[in-house]
């Protein structure tokens, strides 16, 4: 026997306090590593969308949210100057508005009847059921009830395609020609029986299905998208533009860009870069990251003042065991390593256990952080992009849970990986390591300096 | 073997000054077995720490074979308590997790005798002080006082010392034990010509042993 295997067979000289202490180290590191864990993944995450910043900048009316209001609109004319702005290489112009049929409630922004019927479809379990407005009012359900539909007017709608459009037949509308052409989605026209060539109203205008493409979300299946002239026609609303997309040469240039285009829209329009956005998204991702990182800390030093305090517990236990062991030619080294070995061994089981949570904990944990930070509603971080934009900021007005801009981040977020790899149970072990000696090396040491005779006097 | 010159220790106490040991002198022979008697607080047990250098006098000389221990640095002193000196306690002061033969294995193991040497020599030190072969791998806690302190012996004789010190070894046992341990001292002492030093309050076995030193208030009286 040697003092290291010593060190080890001391460790379960006590069962009952040996098995408390393992637990306890385990809820410690378990918890350090599922914050390490935690905080390796939201890093990751926010790596991630900051790498995908586009070289972009977003304008809306100055409080415009959705279809609420377009009483302030931007105009074509308005936009005019800052297409002609150093580094601009393009502006893509949007109108959004809000169609509704003979079955449609009377909704906010609601100014255009259709004959098309949404394919979302509401499972309602009351036919007393009401629906509620962020304004106050209450209107009762009607049993065939369909939901509000998006027109998406846009001077460039494949610029859809590379999120949330994929053409299955026709054709790409030309986004800058009043033509009355529209594409719908495959949802919508396999709902009211529409192919390409079919017609359908809406205002009071007939539009012609150019093009069908695959809704990548229940937002893009209850959307008809024309041309920013057609919308703009046929909703009684010349010049009028609710968003607008600037795209700037470099991401170099874009702050430059973004600060010229404020100041030609000035007080008139909310100018939001992607940079900014990726900000706003990533602004709660930043507080889980703060948060894991103080646990991670915390959880660490508690480790650390565990085993510390339990290594000068046992000692002052066993103060007369060190002084018969130095009596009879122990090196302070070979007492030093015993207790070290002990204090390690405790610390090596308090890890095992401390993994074995982590990999049960680190997702549930991670994801809950993530999702009761993050938050939703109004005020919650909105992603990139147009279209998504423009629906999330509409229906985040309807109380019975439209799938707003916090549903999306919440979607995002909790799409976060927690992935405990090999690598952090090294970190782990190798913290256990650091905790054990450092909680265990002050106090042998000071131990292993007291003379023998003195240890004897204390009998 | 042991020569001692006006050694004295000294504490502190509060503001107090208190000589444990005051100017003690004295010869010890190799192979003799010699006793310290004195009431409790004369300095016995203070006395045998110097010997054992298991602490430093303040002043004076210790020779063992010519060499001063108490000018020895600690790490010397390490090597001459595991290879010079055998301990034998009162309390036996057995380690309570390691076997009879594995305590016996211990002194060894600091003074790096090889594994099996030392398992081998620990059997034959347990079987010399009258140890069973099924006792020696009981823990403390299942011997008996008097096996607790045959135990003991032999571990103070593991790393054959020339020197071996007993503070009050017969003090926690019946009569008749005391005397079987006493013997047993008194046996090895002169089979192995060890030098052995025992403190005692017993003046009947302190009777029994070559030379007797009488403590009082730290200083030699007889």
């Amino acid at each position: 026997m040697n003092p290291v295997s010593r060190g080890i067979r001391n460790a379960f000289r006590n069962l009952t306090r040996t098995f408390s202490l393992i637990i306890i180290l385990g809820l410690s590191i378990g918890l350090s590593l599922t914050m390490l864990v935690a905080h390796q993944a939201v890093t990751a995450k926010i790596s991630q969308v900051k790498s995908s910043i586009g070289n972009t900048v977003s304008i809306t009316p100055a409080g415009f949210s959705g279809f609420s209001s377009v009483n302030n609109a931007l105009t074509t004319q308005q936009l005019e100057p800052v297409a002609k702005l150093a580094n601009v290489t393009s502006v893509v112009e949007s109108f959004t508005a809000r169609l509704s049929n003979k079955n449609s409630l009377s909704t906010p922004g609601s100014k255009g009847l259709t004959n098309l019927v949404s394919p979302t479809t509401l499972n309602l379990n009351s036919r007393r059921a009401h629906f509620f407005f962020a304004g106050g009012g209450l209107s009762q359900i009607p049993t065939n009830f369909s939901l509000p539909i998006t027109l998406l007017a846009t001077t460039n709608p494949s610029a859809y395609n590379t999120t949330n459009l994929s053409l299955v037949s026709g054709r790409l509308i030309n986004g800058n020609l009043d033509n009355n052409q529209a594409m719908v989605s495959q949802a919508m026209a396999s709902k009211n029986n529409l192919k390409v060539g079919s017609t359908f109203s809406a205002y009071s205008s007939t539009l012609t299905v150019a093009g069908i493409f695959s809704g990548s979300t229940r937002a893009a299946d209850d959307a008809v998208v024309v041309s920013l002239p057609t919308g703009q026609a046929i909703s009684g609303q010349a010049n009028e533009v609710t968003a607008a997309t600037v795209y700037v040469n470099s991401l170099d240039n874009l702050s430059s860009v973004t600060s010229a285009i404020k100041s030609k829209l000035g007080s008139s329009a909310d100018v939001v870069s992607a940079t900014e956005q990726a900000n706003n998204t990533v602004a709660p991702l930043n507080s889980v990251k703060s948060v894991s990182a103080y646990s991670l800390i915390g959880a660490t030093f508690a480790g650390a003042v565990i085993i510390l305090l339990t290594m000068v517990m046992i000692v002052r236990e066993r103060t007369k065991e060190i002084g018969v062991i130095k009596a009879i030619g122990a090196s302070n080294a070979k007492i030093s390593l015993q207790f070290m070995s002990e204090a390690i061994t405790l610390t090596i089981l308090g890890a095992i256990v401390g993994m074995v949570l982590t990999v049960v904990a680190a997702s549930p944990i991670t994801h809950t952080l993530v999702s009761s930070t993050s938050g939703g509603g109004p005020n919650a971080a909105r992603p990139n992009g147009g279209f998504v934009r423009n629906f999330a900021g509409g229906t985040s007005h309807l109380a019975f849970g439209g799938r707003g801009a916090g549903s999306f981040l919440r979607n995002n977020f909790t799409n976060i990986h927690a992935v405990v790899g090999w690598s952090t149970l090294g970190y782990g072990l190798l913290a256990a390591i650091v905790i054990a000696l450092i909680g265990s090396a002050g106090v042998s040491f000071f131990i292993a300096k007291i003379r023998p005779a003195e240890v004897m006097r204390t009998e | 073997m042991l020569n001692v010159k006006d050694i004295k220790k000294t504490f502190r106490s509060g503001e107090l000054t208190v000589s444990a040991v005051n100017g003690v002198s004295l010869k010890v022979d190799t192979g003799q077995f010699v006793s310290v008697i004195g009431r409790s607080g004369s300095g016995k047990s203070t006395l045998l720490s110097l010997l054992g250098a298991l602490d430093k006098p303040t002043s004076g000389v210790i020779e063992v074979d010519g060499q001063d221990i108490a000018k020895m640095p600690d790490k010397a002193l390490i090597n001459y308590r595991c290879q010079t000196i055998g301990f034998v306690f009162q309390n036996y002061n057995l380690v309570p997790n390691l076997s009879a033969i594995e305590n016996v294995m211990l002194p060894m193991e600091f003074a790096k005798v090889s594994k099996t040497e030392r398992r081998n020599r620990a059997a034959s030190l347990l079987d010399e002080v009258g140890l069973i072969k099924d006792k020696q791998l009981r823990r403390p806690n299942r011997l008996s006082g008097g096996e607790q302190q045959r135990v003991a012996i032999a571990r103070a004789l593991a790393n054959k010392p020339k020197l071996i010190l007993a503070d009050e070894p017969t003090g926690n046992l019946d009569s008749q034990t005391g005397t079987m341990i006493f013997d047993l001292l008194h046996n090895l002492a002169k089979s192995q010509n060890t030098t052995i030093i025992v403190v005692t309050h017993d003046e009947v076995i302190a009777g029994k042993t070559d030379k007797t030193f009488k403590l009082a208030d730290g200083k030699l009286v007889k």
